[in-house]
C-alpha cells in the first residue's frame, strides 16, 4: 500500500434535514441529486467524486439526521454509513440559524471520534434574522475548521474545498453525570478494541437501546457480550424514571445550550422588507390577487353548477365581482392587521396565510387551479397538440404545417410572422421508410402503424407528452417544493390523511402521483413505517390519475359538462378515502406520528428549479420512454398474435352487460395498461363514434372515466410497485384494483340509472 | 388539635348534622359507644369545641373548623382508596378511618389534587374544598398543561414529556423540544405548528397531548 493510498479518505455530508447537503454535494462533485426545500427528500446515500484535493476523493451525501442514534430508516443509513470501515472525514452541514440542533450532532460525531470540517450554511438567512454568531469563539471551542457558506450562491464553498484536508475531531466531550459514566465506561471495557470508531460513543448507543446497532454487533461479539451490557443498561435505568436515551438527550441538550449561549449574538436588529416593496405588497398585490382569487372561485362555483340551475345573465356577471370583493376586503384587512402592523416579512405572512385554517383552502383551490391552467390546458391542450400533431405529425398523413405566430391576450388579435412548411416527423419517416419497404410490409407496420407502431405510437406519444404535460407539472411542482407550499401543504392535509392511514407526510407522493405516478411510488419510500408505503402505493395505482391521463380527463369531461367534471373529481376522491379507510383498517401496524419541520418560506430560485425540472424530466426519458417503448412493442405483437382480440371478447360481456358500455371501450381499457391517458382518449373516441349525431352520452363517459382511472396503473408504475413492494404485495394490489374498479364502474352505473 | 378519639366524635357530630339536621346528646352517646363516651365530649365542651343547650349538641366555629378537616380527610381518603386503589368497600371504610388521623395537611392537598378536586365521597356525601380546590376553581388554567390546551399566540415552556411511546420521546428530543425549551404556539388549526427558536415545527394531536408546557 502507498503512501498516497493510506492517506487516502472519503468526505461524508452529514447534518439535519433540509440544510443543503445535497446543494453541497453538487458543488463538491459536479454531480446533481435532487434539492428541495422538503425535509427528507434525500432517500438513499448518493456518491460522486470530487475532482479537486489532489485527486479523486469519494464524497457521500446522506440522509438528513437529528441525531445519530437513529429512530427512523433514513437516520439509520447516515449511521451505519458513519460506521463503515474506511478513513473518513466529516463535512457537517450545520444551518446558520439552527445552530443549537447542528450541534447536537456535532457531539455526537466528536464521541465517534471522527475528524469534522463544519459548515454554517444560510448564512444570509442568519444574517436576515438579525442574529450572528461568533465563529471565532466557536472555532476556538470546537477546534475544528468552520466555514460561513450560503450554498445556493457558491459563496464560502472554494474555502470549504480547502478545509476538508484539515478536519480534526471537535473537542466536545458531554458528561452524562457518575452513574451514567460508569456504565458507559463498562461497556467500552467489553466492546474494546473491535470497532470502527471510538467505543465510547457505540456504549452510548447501546445504553439509549439502540436495536439496530446491537443486530450489527452482534456478528463480532459473543452472546454472553450483550447479556452483561443488557444488564449494565438495566441497572443504570432503575436510577431514573424516564428512559435512558431520554435522559442522555437531555443532558448532551443542556451540553449544546450552554455552548450556543456563549457563542451567538443578537443584533436585535431584523433585516426589513424595503417599505416600498411591502408597501405595493400590501396595498396592491394581496387586494387585487385576493379579488381574482375569491372572482375565480366563485366562477367555477357557478361553473360546475350552471347545467343544474339556470341563472340569469345579470346573477353570473355579479355574483363572481360581488365574491372577489368579499375576499379581496377581507384578506386586505386580515393581512394588514396581523402582518403589516406587526412589520413582518412578506415571506413570513405568506408562510403563515398559507397555512391558515381558514385561508389557506381557498388559496388552495386556486393555486390547483393554476397548476391545472398551466399542466392540463396549456401543456396537456396546446402543447400536446401542437408536437403531436405538427411536430410528429403521422406517418401516411401530411400535417400541413403551422404558423409560427403571436396571439395577444385581451385584444384577441394574432399576429403571422410566417408559415412553417413542416409535414411531421412521422410523415418524412414514413416517406423513406416506403422508399424501402411497401407500407403494408409487417416492417413498416412494426414502426409506424398507426395503433400500435414503435415510432408512431411509442415514441412519438412518449415524447409529445413528456415535454408538454410532465415538464410543466414538474415546473410548478418545482415552485411549489422550492417555495416551502408543499410541507404547509402537508399540514393542512394531516388530519384527513391520519383517516386514512397515512400522515402529512404523505402529500409529497400524492401530489408527485398528479404527475407520474411512477416516479411518486418511488418517494413513497419517505414515509415512516411500512403500513403508510403500502397505503400510499396502493391509493397512487388506485386513485391518483397521472397528470397525462387528468389532462384527457379534464378535457374530455370539462366540454361536455361542469357537473360532470365535478361528480368525476367527487367519486375518484370518495374512493380514495375509502379505500384508503379501509385499508388503515385492515393492514396492522399503529399510525405513525407527524411530526415535520415547516422550512421557512422562500422565493424559489428560477436555476434551481429549472436543473431539477430537467432532472425530473431527464429521469422520466430515461425510466419511462422505454417501457412506452417495451409496451408499444407488447401492443405490436398482441395485436398481431391476435391476443389483444381474445382479451377484448373475453372482457366486452362485463363491459356491456356489467358497465353499460359499448363492448369497443374494453380496447381502451386494455390500452390503459399500457398507457393510461392513451386508454381514455381511445374510450372517448370509441364513445363519440357510437354517439353518432345525439353527441356522447356523458353518464357512459363518466362511468368509463372513473373505471379507467381506478383501472390497474400503467406497465412502468406496477414495475416499479413490484421493485419497491415485492412481486407478492403489486400482484395482490393488482389483484384487488382490477375488480374493483369495474365494481364501482357497475354501481355508479345502477346509481346514474336513477336519473333519467 | 384534638385527640384521635376527639375526633371521631366530632366526625360523628358532623355526619349526624348533615343527615337529620340536628344532633341530640342521648342519640350521641348512644352512637359513641364507648364507656368514656361522656368523659370525652365534657373535655370537647371545656375545649370550647361543642356546645350543648336542651339535649341538642352542636359544634362551635372552632368546632366546625376541626370537623370539616377530619370530614375531608376521610372522604377524600374514601375516595383515593376506591378510586385509585381499587380496594373492597368493608376494607376501605375501615382504612380511611385510620387515614383520616394521620394525613397531614399538604398530604390532604396533593391527594386532592391527584384526584381532581372531587366534590362526593364514593357514598355520595360532600366533600368539604380545601384551599386547595379554591385555588384550582380560581386559576381556570392550570400551571402546567399540556400543549394541546394552548391557545394560539401563547408562549410556554416546555415543562416535561410523558408518553407512552419511546420512539416519540426520543424523535422530540432528537428534534430540539426537550424541558425547558421555550416555544410560541403558532397555530392549533388544521395541525398544531410551534415555533422553537428559528425552527418551525408541525405535530399532530396525539403528540401535542403528551407535551406538558408551562406559560411564561
Amino acid at each position: 500500500m502507498s503512501v498516497l493510498d493510506r492517506d487516502k479518505y472519503k468526505v461524508a455530508l452529514v447534518g439535519n434535514p433540509n440544510v443543503g447537503k445535497s446543494v453541497i454535494f453538487g458543488l463538491l462533485t459536479g454531480k446533481y441529486v435532487t434539492v428541495s426545500n422538503y425535509p427528507g427528500t434525500t432517500v438513499e446515500v448518493s456518491r460522486g467524486i470530487c475532482s479537486g484535493l489532489g485527486g479523486g476523493i469519494e464524497v457521500v451525501d446522506t440522509p438528513g439526521a437529528n441525531s445519530l442514534i437513529p429512530l427512523s430508516e433514513d437516520e439509520s443509513v447516515t449511521r451505519d454509513m458513519l460506521l463503515e470501515e474506511y478513513k473518513k472525514h466529516v463535512v457537517q452541514v450545520v444551518d446558520a440559524k439552527n445552530l443549537r440542533r447542528g450541534l447536537f450532532i456535532t457531539t455526537q460525531l466528536a464521541e465517534m471520534g471522527l475528524p469534522v470540517v463544519i459548515t454554517l450554511n444560510m448564512w444570509d438567512e442568519l444574517l436576515d434574522r438579525g442574529m450572528n454568531i461568533d465563529v471565532t469563539v466557536l472555532q476556538e471551542k470546537l477546534r475544528v475548521p468552520i466555514i460561513k457558506t450560503i450554498a445556493t450562491h457558491r459563496v464560502g464553498v472554494s474555502a470549504l474545498f480547502s478545509s476538508i484536508p484539515n478536519a480534526k475531531v471537535p473537542n466536545l466531550y458531554v458528561d452524562y453525570g457518575k452513574v451514567i459514566e460508569e456504565g458507559i465506561s463498562k461497556i467500552e471495557k467489553i466492546l474494546q478494541g473491535n470497532t470502527t470508531v471510538n467505543e465510547r460513543a457505540l456504549a452510548i448507543m447501546l445504553l439509549s437501546g439502540d436495536e439496530v446497532l446491537e443486530e450489527k454487533l452482534r456478528r463480532k461479539f459473543p452472546d454472553p457480550a450483550f447479556v452483561e451490557i443488557h444488564s449494565i443498561r438495566n441497572s443504570i435505568q432503575a436510577h431514573f424514571g424516564s428512559p435512558l436515551s431520554y435522559v442522555i438527550n437531555i443532558k448532551r441538550a443542556n451540553f449544546v445550550d450552554t455552548l450556543v449561549k456563549k457563542v451567538t449574538l443578537n443584533l436585535k436588529k431584523e433585516k426589513e422588507t424595503h417599505p416600498i416593496t411591502r408597501g405595493i405588497f400590501f396595498y396592491f398585490l394581496v387586494p387585487v390577487a385576493s379579488f381574482f382569487m375569491g372572482y375565480k372561485l366563485m366562477a367555477l362555483l357557478m361553473y360546475l353548477i350552471s347545467s343544474r340551475f339556470s341563472l340569469n345573465g345579470g346573477l353570473i356577471f355579479m355574483l363572481p365581482l360581488v365574491v372577489g370583493g368579499i375576499s379581496s376586503l377581507g384578506f386586505s384587512a386580515y393581512l394588514y392587521l396581523k402582518e403589516y402592523k406587526t412589520k413582518s416579512t412578506i415571506a413570513g405572512a405568506l408562510g403563515r396565510i398559507t397555512m391558515h385554517p381558514v385561508a389557506a383552502f381557498p388559496l388552495l383551490v386556486i393555486i390547483l387551479w393554476i397548476v391545472y391552467k398551466l399542466v392540463g390546458e396549456f401543456g396537456a391542450g396546446t402543447c400536446v397538440d401542437f408536437f403531436e400533431e405538427k411536430v410528429f405529425g403521422r406517418s401516411l398523413v401530411p400535417s400541413g404545417g403551422f404558423d409560427l405566430s403571436i396571439s395577444l391576450p385581451f385584444i384577441h388579435k394574432t399576429y403571422i410572422f410566417t408559415h412553417i412548411n413542416f409535414q411531421g416527423f412521422n410523415y418524412y419517416f414514413g416517406l423513406l421508410a416506403q422508399k424501402l419497404v411497401d407500407k403494408d410490409n409487417i416492417i413498416f407496420e412494426l414502426f409506424l402503424n398507426e395503433q400500435s407502431g414503435l415510432v408512431q405510437v411509442g415514441l412519438t406519444y412518449a415524447i409529445a407528452i413528456v415535454f408538454p404535460i410532465v415538464g410543466f407539472f414538474f415546473l410548478a411542482f418545482g415552485i411549489m417544493e422550492d417555495s416551502g407550499y408543499l410541507p404547509r401543504l402537508a399540514v393542512m392535509v394531516d388530519k384527513i390523511f391520519k383517516r386514512i392511514g397515512l400522515n402529512g407526510k404523505a402529500v409529497l407522493p400524492m401530489v408527485l402521483g398528479l404527475g407520474c405516478d411512477t416516479m411518486a411510488t418511488l418517494t413513497t419510500r419517505i414515509l415512516n413505517t411500512k403500513k403508510e408505503r403500502i397505503i400510499a402505493t396502493l391509493l397512487l395505482a388506485l386513485a391518483i390519475p397521472c397528470s397525462a391521463q387528468l389532462g384527457v380527463i379534464s378535457s374530455v369531461l370539462g366540454r361536455v359538462s361542469g357537473i360532470y367534471f365535478a361528480l368525476y373529481v367527487f367519486i375518484i376522491c370518495t374512493q380514495l378515502l375509502l379505500v384508503g379507510y379501509l385499508s388503515s383498517k385492515v393492514l396492522p401496524g399503529a399510525p405513525s406520528d407527524f411530526l415535520m419541520e415547516i422550512p421557512p418560506f422562500r422565493m424559489p430560485k428560477v436555476s434551481n428549479i429549472l436543473v431539477k425540472t430537467f432532472y425530473r424530466i431527464h429521469w422520466f426519458l430515461k425510466e419511462a420512454v422505454p417501457l412506452f417503448m417495451v409496451g408499444t412493442l407488447a401492443l405490436f405483437v398482441a395485436t398481431k398474435v391476435g391476443i389483444l382480440s381474445f382479451v377484448e371478447r373475453m372482457g366486452a360481456p362485463i363491459t356491456r352487460n356489467f358497465l353499460g358500455l359499448p363492448a369497443e371501450t374494453t380496447h381502451g381499457f386494455i390500452l390503459g395498461f399500457l398507457r393510461r391517458d392513451y386508454g381514455a382518449v381511445s374510450i372517448f373516441k370509441t364513445l363519440e363514434e357510437k354517439g353518432g349525431s345525439g353527441g356522447i352520452n356523458p353518464k357512459q363517459l363518466l362511468i368509463s372515466l372513473v373505471v379507467i382511472t381506478l383501472f390497474i396503473p400503467c406497465l412502468a408504475n406496477f414495475l416499479v410497485m413490484i421493485k419497491e413492494q415485492g412481486a407478492k404485495t403489486a400482484f395482490l394490489m393488482f389483484a384487488f384494483i382490477m375488480p374493483y374498479s369495474i365494481l364501482i364502474g357497475g354501481i355508479l352505473r345502477v346509481i346514474l340509472q336513477q336519473f333519467p | 388539635m384534638a385527640e384521635p378519639s376527639q375526633e371521631e366524635i366530632l366526625e360523628l357530630i358532623w355526619t349526624l348534622d348533615e343527615e337529620s339536621g340536628k344532633v341530640e346528646r342521648d342519640t350521641l352517646i348512644k352512637k359513641i359507644h364507648l364507656p368514656i363516651a361522656e368523659q370525652i365530649l365534657d373535655t370537647l365542651i371545656s375545649e370550647d369545641y361543642v356546645t350543648i343547650s336542651d339535649n341538642e349538641v352542636a359544634l362551635t366555629k372552632k368546632g366546625i373548623a376541626n370537623a370539616r378537616l377530619i370530614i375531608r380527610r376521610h372522604r377524600l381518603a374514601e375516595r383515593l382508596l376506591n378510586d385509585v386503589l381499587d380496594v373492597k368497600e368493608d376494607v376501605m371504610d375501615s382504612s380511611a378511618c385510620k387515614f383520616e388521623h394521620i394525613l397531614d395537611e399538604e398530604v390532604t392537598a396533593s391527594i386532592c389534587t391527584l384526584l381532581g378536586h372531587p366534590v362526593t365521597c364514593p357514598h355520595g356525601k360532600a366533600i368539604p374544598a380545601g384551599e386547595c380546590c379554591e385555588k384550582a376553581n380560581k386559576e381556570i388554567r392550570p400551571v402546567v398543561m399540556p400543549l394541546s390546551d394552548l391557545k394560539s399566540g401563547d408562549d410556554a415552556k416546555i415543562a416535561y414529556i410523558v408518553t407512552k411511546y419511546h420512539g416519540r420521546l426520543d424523535r422530540l428530543s432528537s428534534m430540539g423540544l426537550l424541558p425547558g425549551v421555550q416555544i410560541h404556539l403558532h397555530q392549533r388549526q388544521p395541525t398544531y405548528v410551534i415555533q422553537m427558536g428559528e425552527t418551525q415545527i408541525a405535530l399532530d394531536t396525539a403528540i401535542a397531548r403528551d407535551v406538558y408546557v408551562r406559560l411564561v
